[in-house]
C-alpha cells in the first residue's frame, strides 16, 4: 500500500472540507483499502468519518418512510425489526452481502459507492476502460460474470445487493457537500459509467451520502431478494432479484423487479413490472414477466447462462410473494 | 509383524495436544518470528506471460532510505533453479516469475523500493492453455493389448473428461525468515518438508547439509505446495547475507497463487471396453497435464496411475503427455494426479454402468483388483476395498432420491486408491525418558497440521504405558532431531510411527531409545484405498448443486486417533466440494495475466458449502505394511470426492458434466438442450 495521510474528522463542515480530488471518506473500508491495497486507487488522504456524530447512522421511521443511515451497518440493517417486516427484500439483501465479518464492517454508505467486482478491474496490470484505458477487455476476454444489459463501455456489473433491493423500493440518496444537501432518487444516484464519467455514482468528490429514505408501503406490500452465487454464501451474485408485489383483490396493484449482476447498474426491469401491474396473480403472468425482465439483454460469450438463471429467480420470487400474500 | 498396541492410548479420539497453543494464538507460525535487525523482503513479479529481460536498473531502489538489501539478475549467483532456469533469469516465463527483490526495513518501504525498480521487458509470444502448449514426450505404460480389449469388448465408453488448475491456497502463505549464524543459515519457514528446504537450499548456496537448519515448529496448511525449496527461501538468504541481517518474507496472496505451484489441468481421453457381464476388457486412457512454465520437482502428479490400478484388467494403455504453457508452475496438491485421473476413470465407470444397466458396486466389485498389477504383487490388505464398499453402501443406504419436481436428488458413488500412504522410508525418531513417569519424543521431520505430533505422542505413550500428557514431543527441526520424511504422500504417520514405536521400545531398556523405519514389504504391495457416496441435490432452474451428504470409508490401516482421521476426511471431502463445484483458475487468454489470484474471486469451499460427511472408516491395521499397521489418510479421502459429486448430479439430472468444476453455465446449458 503506499502511504498516506489518515484524519480523523470531528465535524462534518470539517470531513467536507477535507474531501475532494486525492481524498476519500473511510467508514467500513472493506472496500477501499484493498483497492489501496491492490495499487488500485492513490488517495494521499483518508478522512475517517465513521465518529461523526452529524451523520446518522440509525434506522429510524418517520412520517416519510424510514431513514437508513449511511453510517448504518450491513449486519445492523440485516438484524432490523423494521426492514425485516416491511423492507424484507432489503434486510435479506444486506444478510445475503459477504460474510459476518464484512457485514459488521461494511456500511450502507460504502456499500452502494463501492467498485465493481470485475476480475479485469481488480487487476492491477489491466488498464481497463473503467480505469481510463481505451478498451474493456471483458466484452472479448473471460466473461462468465459480466453483464446482459446497460450498452456501456464497462461490462462489469455493479457488485452491490443492498442497491438492487433499495431501488426496488424506490429509494431516495441524501448527499451533504460543500454547497449543502441534496437528495436524488437512487436511480439517479447510480449511472451508467461514460466516457466522460467512468465510475458508477454521481457523487461529487467532496460529498458524501448522508442517508439513504425508503418510501413508506403499505402494509400489504411483500417483498424478497433471491441471490445465486457460485458457492452457498460469501460470493457476488451471478444474478440476483430484488422483487417488491402488492396485490389488492388478487390482482397486482404495484411492482417492482430489479434484476442484480446483469448490469454496470442495479437493472430494473420495466418490462416485467409492466407485464405484472393489472393482472391477477399466477404462474402465466409471472412467466411473462420473468421473459419480460429479460428482453433487450445482449449476452456475452460466456454469461448466456445468466438469462434462464436470471428467468427462474424472477420466477421464484415473484411465486413465493404471491403465495406470502 | 508386530503385536497389536495393549494400553488403549492409540485408537482413542484425543484432541490435538497442540490445539490449546493454536487457539490462543502462543503457537508460532513463519510470520511471528521476531529476530533482532529483522528485514521485510518484497519480490518484484514478472507482469508478462513470456518475456525477456532487457535490462534492470535497481538504483533507485537502493538509495531508498530503509533499504537494505537489493538482488535482480543483474547481480545475482547463477544460481540453477527449475532445471532448465536461473533463480533470477533473464527469460520470464509465466507473469508472477521472479524478476528481483527487496529487503527493507519495513514491508511499505521494501514495496515503495519495488515500484522504483526500472525493468525493460521484451514481451515474447505466449501460450496458457492446455491445448496450445508445448507438449513433452508421452509417459507410455502398457499391459496387455487394449486395442485387442476394445475389440473384444461388447461395450464401450469412451468419453474425454476435462479437469481445471486448482489452486492450494493455503490459509498461511509460503515464507520465511533466513538468518546467518556465520557461515551457517538458519531458515524459519513454512514447509511440509524441513529436510527437503535444507537439501534444496544448501544445494542452491553450495552449502554443507548440516549448514543450513530449517524450523517449521507450526504451519498453517501445504497441500502439497510446501514440500520442495522455492526461490523465496534462497533469496532470503541472499538479501540476509548482503544486509547482514535476518530477512523475512512472506509471498503475499496473490504471488502464492501465481508462482507457488498449482493442481495441473488435464484433458483425459479415456475408453473402458468391457463384457456384457460388466468384466473390464481394456482401460485405456491418453492424458494431457498442463504443467505450467517448469517442472517445479517433488511429488509427482501420476494422472494415469489409478487408470492401472484400481480395477482388475488384463488390457491396459495409458498415456501421459506433460503440456508446458506460460503459467505458474504446477506441483502436488493433494493426491496429485489421483484426484484428477479419478475423476475420468471413475466418471466413465458410472458411464459404464449405466450403459451396462448395472449397480455401480456391483459393477466395481466385478473387477475387484486383489494384486497390485503393475507391480505384479498381491496386496498386504487385499480386501481392505471390498470392507470400504460395503460400509459406503450401508452408511448410505437412507439417501434417497429425488426425480420429480424443481429440485432433484440423486446419488453418486466412486471409490479411489492412492498411489503412496504406505510410508516412505527411511525415518528415524528418538525417545527419552525424563524419569520413570514422563518421556520425550524427538524427530526432526514437521507437522503439516494433520495432527502428527499428537499421533507419534499416542504410539508412544501407548508403548511406555504411560499416559498421553506424559509424552512430550520436539519435532519440526532440522538441526535438533533425526531425519524423517517429507510430509508428502500421506506418509509421515506410516513412516515416524513404527521409528517412534521402535524407539519408546528402546527406550524402555536404557532411557534414550532411538528407532529407525524399517523397510516397506519387499513381495506385497501397500494400498490405500477408499470408497465415497455422495447424495446432491440440483435444482433444474437455476442450475444450483447442494452437496447434502457425503459418505466415506478409507483403508488407513490402524487408525490411531479417530478424531484426527475425521478432520483428514472432512477437510479433503470439503477441498473435493471446491473441486468438483467451482474452484477454478482463470487465466485471460489475450493477456496471459491470472484473473483470480485472490480468495475473492477464486472460490474456495466454505463451512456453507460443506456437506454433512459420514465417515465410517474403520480400523484395519495393516500388520504386513509396517509393524505399526498404520497408512495415510490425509490424501485418500479427496480422491473419489469429486467424481461421486458429480456422479451424482448425473443421477439426479440425467445429463452429464464431463468437464470440472459444475458451475452453473455448463448445467444450465446441458439442462437446457
Amino acid at each position: 500500500m503506499r502511504p498516506f495521510s489518515y484524519s480523523s474528522a470531528r465535524t462534518l463542515d470539517e470531513a467536507i472540507g477535507l474531501l475532494g480530488a486525492g481524498a476519500r471518506p473511510l467508514a467500513g473500508g472493506t472496500d477501499l483499502l484493498p483497492l489501496m491495497k491492490a495499487d488500485l486507487g492513490h488517495f494521499d488522504r483518508l478522512v475517517d468519518i465513521k465518529r461523526l456524530a452529524a451523520l446518522p447512522r440509525r434506522i429510524e421511521e418517520n412520517g416519510e418512510g424510514v431513514v437508513l443511515g449511511a453510517l448504518a451497518t450491513l449486519s445492523e440493517l440485516a438484524a432490523s425489526p423494521t426492514l425485516q417486516e416491511r423492507y424484507r427484500a432489503l434486510a435479506q439483501a444486506a444478510d445475503a452481502a459477504a460474510t459476518p465479518q464484512l457485514r459488521n464492517m461494511a456500511t450502507l454508505g460504502g456499500n452502494l459507492l463501492q467498485r465493481p467486482r470485475c476480475w479485469y478491474f481488480r487487476h492491477s496490470r489491466i488498464p481497463c476502460w473503467l480505469k481510463g484505458g481505451e478498451n474493456c477487455p471483458a466484452r472479448d476476454g473471460e466473461n462468465r460474470e459480466h453483464a446482459l444489459f446497460g450498452d456501456a463501455p464497462c461490462v462489469a456489473v455493479h457488485p452491490s445487493d443492498p442497491a438492487a433491493a433499495l431501488l426496488a423500493f424506490d429509494a431516495d440518496v441524501r448527499l451533504v457537500g460543500r454547497a449543502g444537501e441534496r437528495t436524488l432518487a437512487l436511480s439517479d444516484f447510480l449511472r451508467l459509467p461514460s466516457d466522460r464519467r467512468r465510475v458508477e455514482t454521481s457523487l461529487a468528490e467532496e460529498e458524501l451520502v448522508s442517508a439513504v429514505r425508503l418510501a413508506p408501503h403499505p402494509p400489504e406490500t411483500k417483498s424478497i431478494y433471491l441471490k445465486a452465487m457460485d458457492r452457498k454464501v460469501w460470493a457476488f451474485a451471478l444474478v440476483s432479484v430484488a422483487a417488491v408485489l402488492r396485490l389488492a383483490e388478487r390482482r397486482i396493484a404495484h411492482a417492482r423487479i430489479v434484476l442484480g449482476g446483469v448490469a454496470p447498474i442495479p437493472w430494473r426491469a420495466h418490462a416485467a413490472e409492466a407485464a405484472l401491474v393489472g393482472q391477477a396473480a399466477g404462474a402465466g403472468v409471472f412467466e411473462r414477466a420473468a421473459q419480460a425482465a429479460l428482453e433487450g439483454a445482449r449476452p456475452l460469450a460466456g454469461n448466456g447462462y445468466k438469462l434462464p438463471l436470471a428467468r427462474a429467480l424472477v420466477r421464484r420470487a415473484l411465486g413465493e410473494l404471491a403465495d406470502a400474500a | 509383524m508386530r503385536r497389536e498396541p495393549e494400553h488403549g492410548v492409540v485408537g482413542r479420539p484425543h484432541p490435538r495436544i497442540e490445539a490449546p497453543d493454536k487457539v490462543t494464538g502462543r503457537a508460532r507460525y513463519s510470520a511471528d518470528v521476531r529476530l533482532p535487525g529483522q528485514l521485510q523482503a518484497r519480490i518484484l513479479r514478472s507482469p508478462h506471460p513470456h518475456a525477456r529481460v532487457v535490462g534492470v536498473d535497481t538504483g533507485a531502489a537502493a538509495a531508498l532510505p530503509g533499504v537494505r538489501a537489493v538482488i535482480s539478475s543483474a547481480d545475482a549467483p547463477a544460481i540453477r533453479w527449475y532445471e532448465k532456469s536461473l533463480l533470477f533469469d533473464t527469460t520470464l516465463r509465466f507473469a508472477g516469475d521472479e524478476v528481483a527483490a527487496v529487503a527493507a526495513e519495513t514491508e511499505e518501504i521494501a514495496e515503495d523500493a519495488l515500484r522504483l525498480i526500472r525493468v525493460e521487458y521484451q514481451p515474447l509470444p505466449f501460450n496458457v492453455s492446455l491445448e496450445d502448449g508445448a507438449r513433452g514426450e508421452a509417459d507410455v505404460y502398457r499391459r496387455g493389448d487394449a486395442a485387442r480389449g476394445l475389440r473384444e469388448a461388447e461395450v464401450v465408453v469412451e468419453q474425454v473428461y476435462t479437469t481445471q488448475t486448482a489452486l492450494h491456497n493455503a490459509l498461511e502463505p509460503h515464507g520465511c525468515v533466513a538468518a546467518w549464524e556465520g557461515e551457517r543459515l538458519v531458515l524459519y519457514e513454512s514447509t511440509q518438508g524441513v529436510f527437503s528446504v535444507r537439501d534444496g537450499v544448501a544445494e542452491a548456496l553450495g552449502l554443507a547439509k548440516d549448514a543450513v537448519r530449517v524450523v517449521t515448529p507450526h504451519m498453517g496448511g501445504g497441500f502439497g505446495a510446501k514440500q520442495i525449496a522455492w526461490k523465496h527461501s534462497v533469496i532470503a538468504a541472499l538479501l540476509a547475507r548482503r544486509a547482514g541481517r535476518p530477512v523475512q518474507i512472506l509471498l503475499e496472496r496473490d504471488a502464492e497463487n501465481l508462482a507457488a505451484g498449482n493442481r495441473n489441468a488435464t484433458r483425459q481421453r479415456v475408453r473402458l471396453g468391457a463384457r456384457r457381464d460388466g468384466t473390464l476388457t481394456a482401460v485405456e486412457a491418453r492424458i494431457l497435464m498442463q504443467v505450467g512454465a517448469y517442472s517445479a520437482g517433488g511429488e509427482s502428479s501420476a494422472v494415469a496411475g489409478i487408470y492401472s490400478t484400481l480395477y482388475r484388467c488384463a488390457n491396459v494403455h495409458t498415456e501421459q503427455v506433460q503440456v508446458f504453457t506460460n503459467t505458474g508452475p504446477a506441483i502436488a496438491f493433494r493426491a496429485p494426479g489421483y484426484a484428477e485421473g479419478a475423476f475420468g476413470l471413475e466418471s466413465a465407470m458410472d458411464e459404464l454402468a449405466r450403459a451396462l444397466r448395472m449397480d455401480p458396486i456391483e459393477l466395481r466389485l466385478r473387477n475387484y483388483a486383489e494384486r497390485h498389477q503393475e507391480k505384479d504383487k498381491p496386496y498386504t490388505s487385499p480386501e481392505s476395498l471390498r470392507r470400504c464398499y460395503e460400509r459406503v453402501k450401508e452408511a448410505s443406504a437412507a439417501f434417497e432420491r429425488q426425480h420429480r419436481g424443481k429440485r432433484r436428488r440423486g446419488i453418486g458413488f466412486a471409490a479411489g486408491d492412492w498411489i503412496a500412504g504406505s510410508g516412505s522410508p527411511p525415518g528415524y525418531a528418538w525417545v527419552r525418558l525424563e524419569d520413570e513417569q514422563h518421556a520425550t519424543v524427538i524427530t526432526g521431520a514437521q507437522d503439516i497440521g494433520t495432527g502428527t505430533r499428537t499421533a507419534l505422542c499416542q504410539v508412544a505413550a501407548d508403548e511406555l504405558g504411560l499416559p498421553l500428557e506424559n509424552v512430550s514431543i520436539q519435532i519440526g527441526d532440522s538441526g535438533a532431531g533425526p531425519y524423517g520424511p517429507t510430509s508428502h504422500g500421506s506418509t509421515t504417520l506410516a513412516t515416524l510411527g513404527p521409528a517412534v514405536r521402535a524407539a519408546a521400545e528402546a527406550a524402555r531398556e536404557n532411557r534414550h531409545g532411538e528407532g529407525a523405519r524399517g523397510p516397506n514389504p519387499q513381495g506385497k504391495a501397500v494400498r490405500t484405498c477408499g470408497a465415497q457416496c455422495a447424495q446432491v441435490e440440483v435444482d433444474l432452474e437455476t442450475g444450483e448443486i447442494t452437496v447434502l451428504r457425503l459418505a466415506a470409508a478409507h483403508d488407513c490401516g490402524l487408525v490411531v486417533n479417530p478424531l484426527l482421521v475425521d478432520s483428514q476426511v472432512l477437510g479433503a471431502v470439503t477441498q473435493g466440494v471446491g473441486f468438483a463445484l467451482f474452484e477454478e483458475r482463470r487465466v485471460d487468454r489475450a493477456s496471459g495475466l491470472v484473473l483470480n489470484a485472490n480468495l475473492e474471486e477464486y472460490k474456495v469451499p466454505t463451512a456453507a458449502d460443506a456437506p454433512e460427511v459420514r465417515n465410517v472408516t474403520l480400523s484395519m491395521p495393516d500388520l504386513e505394511a509396517n509393524v505399526l499397521g498404520s497408512k495415510g489418510i490425509g490424501e485418500p479421502p479427496i480422491i473419489p470426492a469429486a467424481p461421486a459429486i458429480a456422479n451424482a448430479v448425473f443421477d439426479a439430472v440425467g445429463v452429464r458434466i464431463r468437464d470440472l468444476p459444475l458451475l452453473r453455465e455448463k448445467l444450465l446449458e446441458a439442462l437446457g438442450r
